[in-house]
């Protein structure tokens, strides 16, 4: 059933395309008598999958739509970030911090009807270093061993003790599956979770149904349509004709008032874990005095940054760490406080005059805002920056992120706790200590109260040496009808968590 | 007559041959990686290397066309290094959309289009021909994206009598089907409508000032019976040469009107493709375009000897 009404047209327009619109009248209005329990949606989101295989596809767009709907993991992430129990009913860890032995849930199967157990969290996690070429196999390098000691028992032995494998599972990489339903991922997604890929129309819609064998609470919704749109004015036009009842993540920020002023809607404020960041190449001549990218810190106003290209949403945050993770700093957003007067001194004390930058940025609209506002504002303190737009992904990730050919760039990186990978060397961004890298080391090893501080002090370290220019963080916007429940608030992880949505 | 036909299919075939080796020139020679891009930015250079032997790019330019050609030339257009799938059936979806989206809107510029010109041209010296020939005017003016994004507000977003955008198959909801299929095809033929009916005006205010024309009339036919009974027939010819190219025109303008009401037509697929440099994809999406428009010509042409017998011998 349609889950939007529309008026049904008038009569009397008498010429040959209206005839066939009165027709449609009629179909639609027949269609929106029945809906008394909705328990369909449609969202509309904006990157659509290439095909359904997170495994060997990168790209937030597929685990968006599967990870937690269609496929799960022993553990999952919620809305504020914590670690929660999913397939893993519980789990106990070993005094040295090596040995993980999780209890699984009975009674789950997979939508192809075989059974999860213990084999299936070995095959699953070994298959991620053998098979998986893309969403990060890396984060799981730190297990040694997985054993099933039973059908409900797995014991996973890790080869250094990590605070960060176990956030890594809730991710795309802890995905469970059956040995059975590997054989064509790209178009059939068997999975444990509550809903199963009905049909997927790669640039149109992915449609899914609730699993009705599913092993945990049956979710509201029994029909979700995942509208993708490559216009953003497309979008929110259909949510405001009641083509779709929801989209998850805006980005025409500019419009939001608009919709908070119309009590048809809803609209929830959360926050992201995308870094909008102004990166600067440490490795290049430009860059790599510690005292330019300070300058280049104090140069920027980034409230104005904010205000151009999300209309003032967002976050300042002044690190790479978004609030939902607990070593987050608030205080970090002061840092750089707007001085171009600062900026001009440090520049003299580099020694570096008339300095010009090769600024390319990828042709994706906050970055062409953005980086018009960085440009005006680099110039008042004699830095001129010649912006280059590169087609995204195709060109940008050749040229900036695969061969580091470029002095500053704007991006947003989406990915959760992406601060570690940043920090490398070999990473675009060219940052280079070794300090900060046998920090991360170190906290990940140690205690959870010593991990926390050692994040902090790591991320503190970069922010201080202005390893890059963290603008702000990406604001989370969904705007719903006013009569949906359950709209989950923030993006904590890549997933659109549609299991506790309702009406 | 033959012979003109099959003259007319080796300039086709031949037509198809130049374009295929165009276009995968001009997409070898376009900059990024494929490989890059499906393993995005944790992959290491020797990942992107592996896959890109997986997926074939490291073959001479000159196999790599041989063998794509050649299974084209079967009607395999290969597999998707993105989606992993044929692209063959991706691309007859899409191309099925597009071709509906585009006759439609053929249908529509011509039912506006005929009366609109020939009232223009019968009522030429009269206020209210001037008026109605200002108001084609504007038609003309007025780009298919506005247009689409016009209707959309109105119809869609204000009074909500139809849908902003999207696609429903007809044989799965015939109703939601046209729902869905008439606001972009009017955007799409509104200005085709309004380009069409000058050129109707124009050919329909020639064929009046036409020596038979004036026979017809000195045997006692009115003016309008004159025109109905003799001129029309005449005054087509050079309407449909323009209704030919403006099919071709059509077909870009769909690309942009996929993209302002989310149709997931062949504009939307290439363009897609394109991002993720899916060059087996986007090969033959480009070739089907190609034959598809050059096939219009050549039906065109065909029509023209329907129409007017002068023609037949003349070709």
């Amino acid at each position: 059933m349609r889950a939007h009404t529309r008026r049904p047209v008038l009569a009397g327009i008498a010429t040959a395309v209206m005839a066939s619109l009165a027709l449609v009248g009629c179909s639609t209005g027949s269609a929106s008598t029945d809906d008394a329990v909705n328990t369909a949606l449609t969202v509309g989101l904006l990157a659509t999958p290439s095909n359904l295989d997170y495994t060997t596809t990168a790209g937030a767009a597929i685990p968006q739509a599967l990870l937690y709907n269609v496929y799960e993991g022993l553990v999952k992430l919620d809305n504020d970030g914590t670690i929660h129990p999913l397939l893993a009913q519980s789990w106990t860890v070993s005094g040295d911090g090596l040995v993980y032995d999780f209890v699984l849930q009975e009674g789950v199967t997979f939508s192809d009807g075989s059974p999860f157990t213990a084999d299936s969290v070995k095959f699953s996690l070994e298959r991620v270093k053998a098979n998986w070429t893309a969403n990060g196999p890396a984060y799981l390098d730190s297990i040694a061993s997985i054993e099933a000691v039973s059908d409900t028992q797995a014991r996973i032995t890790l080869s250094k003790p990590s605070n960060s494998w176990l956030f890594n599972m809730t991710g795309p990489v802890g995905t469970m599956f059956t040995e059975s339903g590997v054989a064509n991922l790209a178009t059939d997604a068997i999975g444990t979770g509550p809903y199963t890929v009905a049909s997927f129309q790669t640039g149109d819609s992915l449609v899914l149904a609730a699993n009705t064998e599913y092993w945990g609470e049956a979710p509201y919704l029994t029909d979700v349509r995942l509208r993708y749109f490559t216009d953003t004015t497309a979008q929110t036009n259909a949510l405001l004709s009641g083509d779709i009842n929801l989209i998850s993540g805006i980005s025409q920020f500019q419009l939001v008032d608009q919709f908070k002023s119309n009590a048809d809607f809803q609209v929830l404020e959360g926050t992201s874990t995308g870094e909008v960041t102004l990166s600067m190449n440490n490795a290049s001549e430009a860059f790599s005095d510690v005292r330019v990218r300070q300058a280049v810190m104090y140069a920027i106003d980034r409230s104005a940054v904010m205000d151009t290209v999300s209309s003032g949403y967002g976050l300042l945050i002044g690190s790479m760490v978004a609030p939902t993770d607990p070593w987050y700093d608030a205080s970090l957003a002061d840092l750089y406080p707007y001085d171009p007067d600062k900026a001009t001194e440090l520049l003299d004390a580099a020694g570096v005059r008339d300095l010009s930058v090769a600024f390319k940025i990828p042709n994706l609209p906050y970055a062409v805002a953005g980086a018009q506002v960085v440009k005006d504002q680099l110039a008042q303190v004699g830095i001129t920056a010649n912006v280059t737009t590169l087609e995204f992904p195709a060109l940008w990730l050749d040229e900036v992120f695969a061969q580091h050919d470029y002095d500053m760039s704007l991006i947003m990186h989406s990915e959760p706790r992406d601060v570690t990978a940043f920090a490398a060397r070999s990473y675009y961004a060219g940052y280079d200590s070794p300090e900060v890298m046998a920090q991360f080391a170190q906290a990940d090893a140690a205690d959870p109260a010593t991990y926390i501080d050692l994040m902090k002090q790591a991320t503190t370290t970069m922010a201080e040496e202005a390893a890059a220019d963290w603008l702000y963080l990406q604001p989370a916007i969904s705007i719903g009808e006013a009569d949906l429940l359950g709209v989950p608030k923030n993006t904590p992880s890549l997933a659109l968590d549609l299991s506790n949505i309702s009406r | 007559m033959v012979l003109v036909v099959l003259r007319r299919v080796g300039v086709f075939a031949a037509t198809v041959i130049v374009a295929s080796i165009v276009t995968f020139l001009m997409l070898s020679i376009l900059p990024g990686n494929a490989a890059r891009i499906a393993l995005g930015v944790h992959a290491t250079e020797a990942d992107v290397a592996a896959q890109a032997t997986a997926m074939g790019l490291d073959r001479p330019a000159i196999v790599r066309y041989l063998a794509w050609f050649g299974h084209v030339l079967v009607g395999d257009f290969g597999t998707s290094t993105v989606s992993r799938q044929p692209i063959g059936p991706d691309i007859a979806d899409a191309l099925g959309i597009t071709v509906i989206l585009v006759l439609t809107s053929v249908v529509l510029a011509l039912v506006f289009a005929i009366p609109f010109g020939i009232l223009t041209a019968v009522r030429q010296r009269k206020p209210d021909g001037a008026i109605l020939s200002g108001i084609s005017q504007i038609g003309v003016a007025v780009p298919g994206f506005l247009a689409g994004m016009l209707l959309v507000t109105v119809f869609a977003v204000t009074l909500r009598w139809l849908p902003a955008g999207g696609w429903v198959d007809p044989a799965e909801d015939f109703g939601g089907f046209l729902e869905h299929l008439i606001l972009p095809a009017i955007a799409l033929g509104s200005v085709q409508g309004a380009v069409l009916s000058r050129y109707v005006r124009a050919s329909v205010l020639e064929v009046m000032r036409d020596d038979f024309i004036r026979t017809a009339r000195a045997k006692g036919l009115g003016a309008g019976r004159a025109l109905f009974r003799h001129g029309l027939r005449n005054a087509a010819v050079p309407v449909m040469t323009v209704l030919g190219l403006q099919i071709a025109t059509l077909l870009v303008g769909a690309v942009v009107i996929e993209r302002v009401f989310s149709i997931p037509g062949l504009g939307s697929l290439l363009l897609d493709k394109v991002a993720l440099r899916d060059l087996p994809a986007v090969q033959g999406i480009v070739l089907v375009l190609v034959v598809f428009v050059l096939l219009l010509n050549f039906l065109v042409d065909l029509a023209f000897t329907v129409i007017d017998p002068r023609l037949r011998s003349a070709a």
